[in-house]
Formats: structure tokens, C-alpha cells, sequence
């Protein structure tokens, strides 16, 4: 109980730390790490009204994009956030408490909890502008945006373990992830693609994050690629190796 | 009591492995202020290091049954792009103290006034050092690991940390590294003796000084 408790206050100073680190001094900074992302997937939305692009799927453009971009951008952010952490905490190792893989939680935490106020407040505006949906299934909702923090935090895991033993790799990865906002159906409906596609499509964890939280949205999506158990296995799997990476690397990276 | 159960730590560096432990054993006992002595490049602050378990053995076990200080020096885990302030905030949370208190003991301290609200990498060096001496003197611990920190900033800075030290330090366990045998006869009763990968332990501080010397005459 006392260790859990400890362990508690260790994670919660941490993510006090990377707030501050992350957003700056000001709590404008915060307010602009939120407004930031909700505008980019408004502008894009914008755009493509502009053109007069009927949503693929439902009444509203904005739900739809949204939907997809920031799915995809919680999970870019993780993945790529956790990169770096341990290179950008090698500082807090003076400390005997902190240990390596508390800076991959905190850090996973503080993402979390900030997307979801740019999904709350992106959602809400839309609600409110008469623009967009209440989701017919809250539950599937938030169980899509735990799996895509699965996910993300899996991966990133992973990352960070790779980095640390590679240090091409933040390159090689950004390389890798770039076509992901193409195959994770963010501009387009999966379940309309020919088959041939969708069983190309299936391997990507992501989509089905994507397909998840559009099922929570819409009631009747009836998405004809989502399978709940892909991206949680993925995940899983991911996470055992990223995990045991860095019990098994630990030694090396402690050397000053 | 810090016990060391078979440890062995090694580098490597350029190719070239240097053993800094070779399976020493060793137990601290708590009534006791240690010093550590060793030839220039043993590894005393490695030791140190591993002691605090800021560093891990390669292979057997460390064990702590007090609340060990990280290894106290000039610089501390500073994020140099955070002011003093928030540094300072940092470390109270971390070790449960109440951060208010802290900051009011560091500031007074330290003497560093306005410029605890800019961001440490605008501080010098004495300043840097000023900061974490304050800030290490600020928390408690049982046992209180130092690596060279006693001599930082001008004559009257260095009487007023002495006095401070002195204070905070009685009824504490210290274990330190220090070039000056001077200071390791104020305040430390037995030694650790490293040589070799090898820990020696001393229960009379006369004879540890007196085999360190030996040492270097030869």
C-alpha cells in the first residue's frame, strides 16, 4: 500500500514535470497544445466543404473527419511522444525514485488526458454549432479511445526502447508512419472498398481504432473490417516486447 | 543499513572493459559515517552511484533499509530549460515535502533572490551549485550520500554551508567521497576501501587514511 502510494506521488510530480516542460509557463500554452489540433481538423473540414464533399458516411463532414484525424493523431502523438523519453529524461535519473519506465507513463498519461479535452472540446463545439452527432454508443467511444491508448502507449513503449539502442530510428520511424493518415480510412468509408483492399486494410491496427470509434458515433456504421480483438492483440504483443526491451536494455542505458 | 550482496558493475568504454566491482560484499552498518577511498579513476562515485541505485549492478544485489539520498554534488538532475523555482517544487513533490517550506529554506539559503524564478541555464556554475546544495540540504534522509560538495562559492558562502551541514548532517548516517583527509577525520568514523573491484572495510578511520597512504606513496 505504502510502495503504491509512492509510486502515485512519483507519477503525478513526473506528469506535473512534463506539463510544464511541454506547454510551457503560461496556461496559454496549454490552451494552444488543445486549440491547436481541434483547428487543423476544422480547417481541413472547411476545405473540403469548400470543394462540396458529401461525408462518406453519416450527416456531417466534421464528425466523420474527426473521427479518423484524431484517432490518428492521439496515437502519432504517443507513439512518438514516448520516442524520446528516455534520451529527454536522462536528468531525472539522478533521482533514485524515478525509475525509466515511470517517464513512459507519465508522459502517456498527460497525452491522454489532453485529448481528451481537444475531443471533448472539438465534439462539444460541433454538438453546440448544431453541426454534428451525439454518439449513439458512449461506451464504444471511450473503449476506442482506451485501445487507441493501448496502442499508442504499446508502440511508443517500443520505440523509445529502439531509440535508445538505435539512434537512426526517430528517422526511420517517421518514414514508416507517414502513410498512415492514407490507409486508416480517415477520407474514406473502409467497409465501401473492394474486399482485395479491405484485407490489406485489416493489418493496420490503427484502422480498426479509427473503425471502433465510429462505431460508438454512428449507430448504424456496421463497419465490415472492425474486429475489437486485433488491435487490443496487437497491442498486447507489442507491449510484452517493448516491456522486456527495456527490462533487458536498463543496465546499458544506465551507464553515464 | 545498505548492504552490497556480490556485486559486480563493469564498463565499457572504446573497447577497452574496466571492472569497477568484482562480487565485493560488503555491509554498511547505519551508526557509522562512512568514507570512501580509492585511487583516482576506482570508481568511488560509481560505487556511489550503484549504493543510491541510480545505477544498477550488472549482477548481484543492493540492499537499502533506510531512505538513501541521491548522490549529493555540484550539479544536480537539473531541467535546465525550468526555473529554480519549478526545480525546486520538482524535488519537494517527488520526496513528499511540502514544496512552500522547501522553497522558503532553499531561497534563504542559497541567496539567490530574483533569479530563482529565471531558468537554470542562465545560472552560473556557483550558482548551479549554490541551488543544489540548498536544495539537497532541504530534504530528509537517513542516510546521506556525498560526492565532493563540501567546498562551493566564497569564504562566507562556504561558513554558512559548513554550519548548515554540520547541523543537518548530526544524527544522520553520511557517506562520503572527499579528497581532503582533513574533512574525512571531522566527520566520518570508518572507511570503504575500494582497490581492485574490491571493497575493504574499515571500522578506524586513522588506519583506512593510513593504508590510502601507503598506497599512493608506492
Amino acid at each position: 500500500m505504502k510502495t503504491l502510494l509512492l509510486h502515485i506521488r512519483i507519477l503525478a510530480t513526473l506528469v506535473l514535470r512534463e506539463t510544464r516542460a511541454s506547454f510551457g509557463t503560461s496556461s496559454v500554452g496549454y490552451l494552444w497544445a488543445i486549440v491547436t489540433p481541434a483547428m487543423s481538423v476544422g480547417l481541413l473540414v472547411f476545405i473540403f466543404s469548400l470543394v462540396d464533399r458529401q461525408p462518406p458516411f453519416g450527416t456531417s463532414l466534421a464528425v466523420f473527419f474527426a473521427t479518423g484525424i484524431l484517432t490518428i493523431e492521439f496515437f502519432n502523438k504517443l507513439s512518438n511522444t514516448l520516442l524520446t523519453s528516455f534520451s529527454a529524461n536522462r536528468a531525472l535519473l539522478n533521482y533514485p525514485l524515478i525509475k525509466e519506465a515511470d517517464t513512459l507513463y507519465a508522459r502517456t498519461l498527460l497525452i491522454s488526458a489532453t485529448y481528451v479535452m481537444i475531443m471533448l472540446i472539438f465534439f462539444g463545439s460541433l454538438f453546440f454549432a448544431d453541426a454534428g452527432v451525439m454518439p449513439q454508443n458512449p461506451h464504444m467511444v471511450f473503449q476506442a479511445f482506451a485501445a487507441t491508448m493501448l496502442l499508442g502507449f504499446a508502440i511508443g513503449t517500443l520505440n523509445a526502447v529502439i531509440a535508445s539502442l538505435w539512434h537512426s530510428w526517430p528517422q526511420i520511424e517517421k518514414v514508416l508512419t507517414r502513410p498512415l493518415i492514407f490507409v486508416s480510412g480517415v477520407f474514406y468509408l473502409p467497409s465501401r472498398l473492394p474486399t482485395e483492399a479491405q484485407n490489406v486494410l485489416y493489418w493496420n491496427p490503427v484502422l480498426h481504432c479509427v473503425e471502433w470509434f465510429r462505431e460508438g458515433f454512428y449507430g448504424n456504421y456496421n463497419s465490415a473490417i472492425f474486429d475489437p480483438y486485433y488491435p487490443i492483440a496487437v497491442s498486447l504483443g507489442i507491449l510484452l516486447f517493448g516491456l522486456a526491451g527495456e527490462r533487458f536494455t536498463r543496465k546499458s542505458r544506465s551507464m553515464a | 543499513m545498505i548492504e552490497l550482496n556480490c556485486v559486480s558493475k563493469g564498463y565499457k568504454l572504446k573497447g577497452v572493459r574496466k571492472q569497477i566491482l568484482d562480487k565485493a560484499s560488503i555491509r554498511i552498518p547505519r551508526d557509522q559515517n562512512i568514507a570512501i577511498l580509492g585511487r583516482n579513476g576506482a570508481g568511488k562515485s560509481t560505487l556511489m552511484r550503484v549504493i543510491a541505485g541510480v545505477e544498477l549492478p550488472d549482477s548481484g544485489q543492493v540492499m537499502r533499509s533506510s531512505k538513501v539520498s541521491w548522490p549529493l554534488g555540484f550539479k544536480g538532475g537539473f531541467n535546465s530549460t525550468m526555473t529554480g523555482v519549478e526545480n525546486i517544487k520538482f524535488v519537494s513533490r517527488l520526496y513528499g515535502h511540502d514544496s512552500r517550506a522547501v522553497i522558503d529554506y532553499v531561497a534563504d539559503f542559497s541567496e539567490l533572490g530574483k533569479s530563482l524564478k529565471l531558468p537554470v541555464k542562465t545560472y552560473s556554475n556557483g550558482m548551479k551549485a549554490r541551488l543544489a546544495f540548498g536544495l539537497s540540504m532541504a530534504i530528509d534522509f537517513d542516510t546521506y550520500l556525498i560526492d565532493e560538495i563540501t567546498a562551493v562559492g566564497d569564504q562566507s558562502f562556504k561558513r554558512k554551508s559548513k554550519a548548515v551541514f554540520d547541523e543537518k548532517l548530526s544524527g544522520r548516517q553520511i557517506i562520503m567521497i572527499s579528497h581532503s583527509m582533513q574533512t574525512i577525520r571531522k566527520y566520518c568514523s570508518a572507511g570503504l576501501f575500494l582497490e581492485g573491484g574490491k571493497l575493504y572495510y574499515y571500522d578506524n578511520i586513522e588506519e583506512i587514511i593510513r593504508d590510502y597512504k601507503l598506497m599512493l606513496a608506492q
